[in-house]
């Protein structure tokens, strides 16, 4: 089927004259990208349709159910659904309040790491650890931090609080794992920008006799800008879509204070099996995170220049 | 050109045929080789997983043509695994489950009805109360079987020996428990010394509460014209206001424990930081093998209201709608369920066997930690109305949880509970009844 539809019928009449040149080069190209392509369509566009298709039907992960078109059904459902809602809004605090802290954190770290001080290849090093963890590691790692009873964090504060448990506590502590989770690809993102940054240019700036503090904003940040830009996109949808770290951590309690857009959209597929309201879910979340990952970007792009 | 777009189709779409094709081939076997059957078992304290095992053995030993995989899986996932399973069409012949998630199931199509496979002997072996715990509709109108209910937990008293003498309270037997009034005032009596009488872990307090909550008749739902509504009357209210009044009135119930799980106060319970943990009868293998030296603690029956009933799920073995070797399965099932088997699997979880002739077993009724106690809990066991009610699994976790941790938090009064549990409740059941 791909290949029908992306060869469009040769152009006939005067330009057939050049089409043996431009017909080889596309083969080519073709060739050359089915390889790549065909697991692209198969294992990713194939079954985004499906899920675009069953967010209109009534489909259950049920033997006995006949699957029926039903329009937008699911959709108005969504809208009036509280529980959509506040884990909609939990998906909000969550990502915007790790991307932005995250981004300070690292931004400050790479700083620092910028520096030339003693043994900063080895803390280069150790700052990327986090990243070799797998996701459920971490999770079960900061469970074990968070422990009520043998936790390090009450032993240390001499505390006796059941963080993940508590209805208050649990969203900021889920964020700071968030936070120290996703730490190092952003450090590291902004350290090569850093790194990027011309000397002249700081040199430049000394002889005009700008302080540190005027050089890191008039300098550094709108040399940054590209990475800053591409680097917070990229973990505003990592982290909307987070799914693993707090499945690990609270399954999204107590009480559904943790319950992110995606672990909402996973209990609704394999709990309570309604697919086709999932599917929407999953949909919607996809349209929300393009509408405000588009506007970013306009913005970015329009004030860069 | 065309023969390139050919190949290149032709590539893609035996692509795509061998991708789709992978699941479905390698099912059908040669008469003579033996039947392969796998079973899911969710076992998970030790002596549980090595008398699964051990059966399995033995049964593989005495049948070479059946032979059986011994599957591992977990409490935690297994529903979620099972949805996917059942969905791919990868399920396990023989399902170790619990009968709430039964019904869900059963009336998704799923299991096999096994109303006219059980043989004689294991029908007659298991009580019927046990086997109203899988007894759901069919969704054809009449009722089907879904599964062999083999283990069953009942809820007990878990209590610090000294603790308890010290206090000078009656001590309840299994004739004669105590009332919630008495078992009130033995734990206000307990509370000193910076001791607290009783602890409640309500980290999942939905089936605890449900399960109790028959004391005085509290059934939570109500089935009338086929449509099943959520009710908390007073009935429904008695244990929750009691457990609340112990956290916040008498202040007897520890504060710390309220967040945990069921296993997790024990470190303290060792301590002496409370006297009493009222807990299912399996927590009593921890407490054995945990607790230090020289601590002496007794299983004490649960307390009583109107009546002594209290709501029971059991454990089951369930066979999928799709498996091949239906027949094959049952046998094993039979065979693994049988009074000498139950009375081994039982021990092993520290659970009661449902098995009338394991129930006789002597190390069922040994005085021995707690076993004459647990055992003759089972007598009061019937089955919890929310067995039978499409949606629980939703209302529990959406609805009941928050709405019961933050009760029991005193974050909201008990009016705005039982709001919460019918109103919210009776939405999420709506979308099971249409």
């Amino acid at each position: 089927m791909t290949a029908t539809v992306t060869r469009p019928a040769p152009p006939r009449g005067p330009r057939r004259a050049r089409r043996p040149g431009i017909s080889r080069q596309t083969r080519e190209m073709w060739v050359l990208m089915l390889p790549a392509l065909v697991p692209v369509l198969l294992f990713s566009v194939g079954p985004l349709l499906y899920g675009i298709g069953l967010a209109f039907t009534d489909a259950r992960n049920t033997r006995v159910h006949q699957t029926e078109f039903v329009g937008l059904e699911n959709f108005t459902r969504l809208l009036t659904d509280a529980e959509f809602w506040s884990s909609f809004q939990i998906g909000a605090i969550w990502a915007v309040s790790v991307t932005v802290l995250q981004f300070l954190a690292a931004l400050g770290l790479a700083l620092l790491l910028n520096e030339k001080l003693r043994f900063s290849g080895l803390a280069r090093v150790l700052s990327v650890v986090p990243w070799a963890m797998p996701p459920v590691v971490i999770g079960l790692m900061w469970k074990l931090v968070y422990h009520p009873d043998a936790g390090m964090l009450n032993d240390l504060l001499g505390t006796h609080i059941n963080w993940l448990a508590d209805f208050s506590l649990a969203l900021p502590a889920i964020i700071v794992v968030g936070i120290w989770a996703g730490m190092p690809q952003t450090t590291v993102v902004l350290l090569a920008g850093l790194q990027n940054v011309p000397k002249e240019l700081y040199e430049a700036g000394e002889m005009d006799g700008a302080g540190t503090w005027r050089r890191f904003w008039s300098i550094t940040l709108p040399q940054l800008r590209p990475v800053i830009v591409a680097i917070t996109s990229l973990d505003f949808v990592w982290n909307i879509n987070q799914f693993g770290l707090v499945y690990v951590l609270t399954q999204g309690g107590p009480g559904g204070r943790t319950r992110l857009p995606m672990l909402f959209a996973y209990e609704e597929a394999f709990r309570y099996r309604m697919a086709g309201y999932a599917s929407m879910l999953g949909l919607a979340m996809a349209i929300v995170v393009l509408a405000v990952l588009g506007l970013y970007l306009w913005r970015q792009m329009r004030e860069a220049k | 050109m065309r023969i390139t777009s050919a190949l290149a189709a032709a590539a893609i779409l035996t692509l795509a045929a061998a991708c789709g094709g992978g699941g479905g081939g390698g099912s059908s076997s040669a008469p003579n080789e033996p039947v392969k059957i796998n079973f899911l078992s969710l076992a998970w304290q030790k002596e549980s997983v090595a008398a699964n095992k051990q059966l399995v053995d033995e049964w593989n030993k005495a049948n070479p043509n059946i032979q059986v995989t011994y599957v591992q899986g977990s409490w935690d996932n297994v529903n979620d695994q099972l949805v996917t399973q059942f969905a791919g069409g990868t399920a396990p012949d023989v399902i170790h489950n619990d009968s709430p998630a039964l019904s869900g199931f059963a009336s998704d199509g799923y299991l096999l009805d096994l109303k006219d496979k059980l043989p004689a002997e294991l029908k007659s072996d298991i009580p019927q109360s046990a086997w109203d715990t899988v007894t759901f509709d069919d969704g054809k109108g009449g009722q089907g079987v879904y599964g062999v209910p083999f283990l069953q937990e009942s809820q007990v008293i878990i209590a610090n020996k000294k603790l308890l003498d010290a206090a000078k309270v009656r001590i309840p037997t299994a004739d004669d428990p105590w009332t919630w009034d008495e078992f009130s005032e033995a734990a206000k009596k307990m509370t000193k010394d910076g001791s607290y009488g009783v602890a409640w872990a309500m980290k999942s307090p939905v089936n605890k509460t449900l399960n109790l909550a028959l004391n005085f008749g509290g059934t939570f739902f109500q089935t009338s014209g086929g449509k099943t509504t959520v009710k908390v009357g007073p009935e429904e209210r008695e244990v929750l206001q009691r457990i609340h009044d112990q956290l916040y009135k008498d202040k007897s119930a520890d504060p710390d424990a309220l967040g945990q799980g069921t296993a997790d106060p024990l470190p303290a319970f060792y301590k002496g930081k409370f006297a009493m943990l009222p807990a299912g009868v399996y927590l009593r293998q921890q407490v054995v093998e945990q607790a230090p030296d020289g601590f002496e603690w007794v299983t004490l029956p649960a307390p009583k209201g109107t009546s002594a009933q209290q709501g029971a799920v059991s454990q089951t073995l369930s066979i999928a709608q799709e498996s091949e070797h239906p027949d094959e399965a049952m046998k094993f099932i039979s065979f693994f369920l049988n009074g000498t088997n139950q009375a081994k699997l039982a021990k092993g979880d520290w659970l009661l066997p449902t098995s009338q002739k394991a129930a006789a077993d002597p190390a069922m009724t040994t005085e021995e930690n707690g076993w004459d106690v647990a055992t003759a809990s089972a007598k009061n066991l019937v089955v919890a109305p929310f067995l039978k009610v499409n949606g629980f699994d939703e209302w529990k976790s959406k609805v009941a949880t928050p709405a019961l941790q933050e009760y029991f938090a005193n974050k909201i009064t008990i009016d705005q509970a039982a709001a919460k549990l019918v109103e919210d409740g009776n939405k999420v059941l709506e979308r099971y009844q249409r």
